[in-house]
């Protein structure tokens, strides 16, 4: 675990808990480097000043906030920085919610959150009242300049942090117009699709899912560093309308002995206990 | 409506149903463009050669990638469209999970998948879908390919929608080992702690209601534009102080629900300060 991004307090009530935090995912994407196909050479962003047709150096940037047609507001980094508010490190939970009522759509990043210097007593505390009463704590945390409202909760062992999304940026379902059938579905088809669900039915095991894309591109990458050329396979065809009763029916003939759920596009094997579980285990 | 990001077909067993993919997050932030600060003219950003020092054409750009030795491997556009997945216009729906089994830490970005036949068939699969999961509670895996990348995705269903969040694979998620939590049995709560504590949660706890809380800092941030717009100067709030570590854990808790009780809540922050002057 990398060293953490961020160190604070939290409160609630009158109780104080110094935290650190850490980021809880990482990107595992293969990343390149534009480059230049003639010769290789990496391609630079250079900043040109539309009026004097020059570049510009970083420190002569300023951000402009356009107000009509071509007419901007400029404003420097640190009139923009000053609209975060007070830097106070501190993160105030303000109230607390039954954790079964956020939908986790609202979540957007996750943070694992340790105990500062002096903040393991509170920190446990805090997590053991967080999972028994089943709640999440909601506050405001400035992170980057940035003012987020987070949720803090228990997950496993640990305190964990979620920038959430404010309501007026989620998309209302009620707004996509979905076209009505002219029947709903009958109850035959949702039994049978009942039966599908059931038989396709199986616990999330995290680890049996493979980034398969990013391997075949690692692949290629080898495969090119040797002095190889890739084949290049034919794209596939969709199929088209159906009658959803008999594709209902014919699936469930071919579920009925293909086995639960398979991750049937790597194989991978289901034996591997989830990363989550291991670690509580390691710790007690 | 929003703009379709992508469009190909849920495929459930033997069922396809034709459907696009459509954001389910509003970006509503305050976009700021580069300008000189000089003479206040918009910036724009070229693409230039580092090794012939001018600008490059967008057709003339490939891809390098770094090996750990230094060396670069060149990859055209060609070639990595040869190794994406076959299936590119389908979504693949290999499992059905209980929804309360998938942490949310897992989850990317949220879309919503709307029926993209023209059929009368295909709404009633879709609305099929729907009905199903809400009954069951369930959501279904599955894989898909936007964009030249591979995504897992978990497809759900919500207020009469079906929904579809892109998630992370399992080795992108940070194992905590070295997460101090504080689990060693020293640090255990008494349950006198433990009871005080939750006493004090249930005393501040409400029903989650999304549209009381505001993004104060787009609405800080308009202020900031309007202010320099009219000429005004900005200031940088001051920077607060951290309160510090109570010695006493059970005296901050006893304390608090008496204040609760009192009805004295508001204001946590000057009470530690006061206390902590005293």
């Amino acid at each position: 675990m990398p060293r953490s991004i961020w160190n604070g307090t939290i409160t609630f009530g009158l109780t104080v808990l110094p935290i650190k935090v850490h980021s809880a995912v990482e990107d595992h994407g293969v990343h390149f480097h534009q480059v230049h196909a003639k010769d290789g050479a990496r391609i630079k962003q250079v900043r040109i000043c539309s009026k004097e047709d020059k570049e510009v150096p970083y420190k002569q940037v300023a951000k402009g906030y356009e107000v009509r047609g071509g007419a901007y507001v400029m404003l420097t980094q640190d009139e923009i920085d000053a609209a975060a508010g007070e830097q106070s490190h501190l993160i105030e939970l303000e109230e607390f919610v039954r954790a079964e009522e956020i939908d986790p759509v609202v979540y957007d990043h996750t943070y694992y959150l340790g105990a500062g210097e002096d903040g393991e007593d509170a920190y446990r505390l805090l997590h053991d009242a967080l999972a028994r009463a089943e709640r999440v704590g909601i506050g405001r945390w400035t992170f980057h300049n940035r003012e987020y409202l987070v949720a803090v909760r228990a997950l496993d062992a640990m305190l964990a942090l979620h920038t959430m999304r404010f309501a007026e940026e989620l998309v209302d379902a009620d707004s996509l117009d979905l076209p009505a059938p002219s029947r709903k579905p009958t109850k035959r088809e949702v039994e049978m699709a009942g039966t599908l669900v059931e038989s396709l039915h199986d616990g999330f095991t995290p680890a049996s899912f493979h980034d398969d894309y990013r391997e075949r591109v690692l692949e290629l990458i080898k495969a090119k560093a040797r002095g190889e050329e890739p084949d290049l396979p034919e794209p596939a065809e969709e199929a088209g309308g159906m009658d959803l009763a008999a594709a209902l029916e014919a699936s469930l003939g071919t579920s009925a002995n293909g086995g639960k759920g398979k991750d049937t596009q790597s194989g991978g094997k289901r034996t591997s206990p989830r990363p989550r579980k291991r670690t509580s285990k390691a710790k007690s | 409506m929003a703009r379709s990001l992508w469009t190909g077909s849920l495929s459930f067993g033997l069922v396809n149903v034709p459907v696009s993919l459509v954001t389910a997050v509003r970006d509503l932030d305050l976009h700021f463009r580069q300008l000189h600060e000089k003479d206040g003219a918009p910036i724009e950003v070229q693409r230039w050669c580092a090794n012939e020092n001018h600008e490059v054409a967008f057709e003339e750009i490939t891809h390098g990638y770094e090996l750990d030795d230094g060396d670069q491997v060149i990859v055209s556009d060609l070639e990595l469209q040869a190794v994406e997945p076959r299936r590119t216009r389908t979504i693949d729906i290999g499992q059905f999970v209980d929804l309360a089994d998938v942490d949310p830490i897992y989850f990317v970005h949220p879309y919503f998948l709307v029926p993209a036949g023209e059929d009368d068939g295909s709404a009633r699969a879709y609305r099929l879908l729907c009905e199903v999961m809400s009954r069951t509670e369930r959501a279904a895996l599955g894989r898909f390919v936007m964009r030249a990348k591979e995504y897992l995705a978990i497809v759900g269903e919500r207020d009469g929608a079906l929904t579809l969040t892109t998630m992370r694979f399992a080795d992108e998620v940070r194992d905590p080992k070295d997460v101090d939590a504080a689990t060693q049995k020293t640090h255990k709560p008494t349950r006198k702690q433990l009871d005080a504590a939750v006493a004090v949660i249930e005393e501040l706890t409400c029903e989650w209601l999304p549209d009381k809380h505001k993004d104060r800092y787009r609405a800080r941030l308009k202020h900031v534009v309007d202010r320099k717009r009219k000429g005004k100067t900005i200031k940088a709030p001051a920077n607060a102080g951290q309160p510090e570590p109570a010695a006493d854990l059970m005296a901050a808790l006893e304390q608090t629900l008496e204040e609760l009780s009192a009805g004295r809540s508001g204001r946590w922050s000057e009470k530690r300060t006061a206390e902590t002057a005293s």
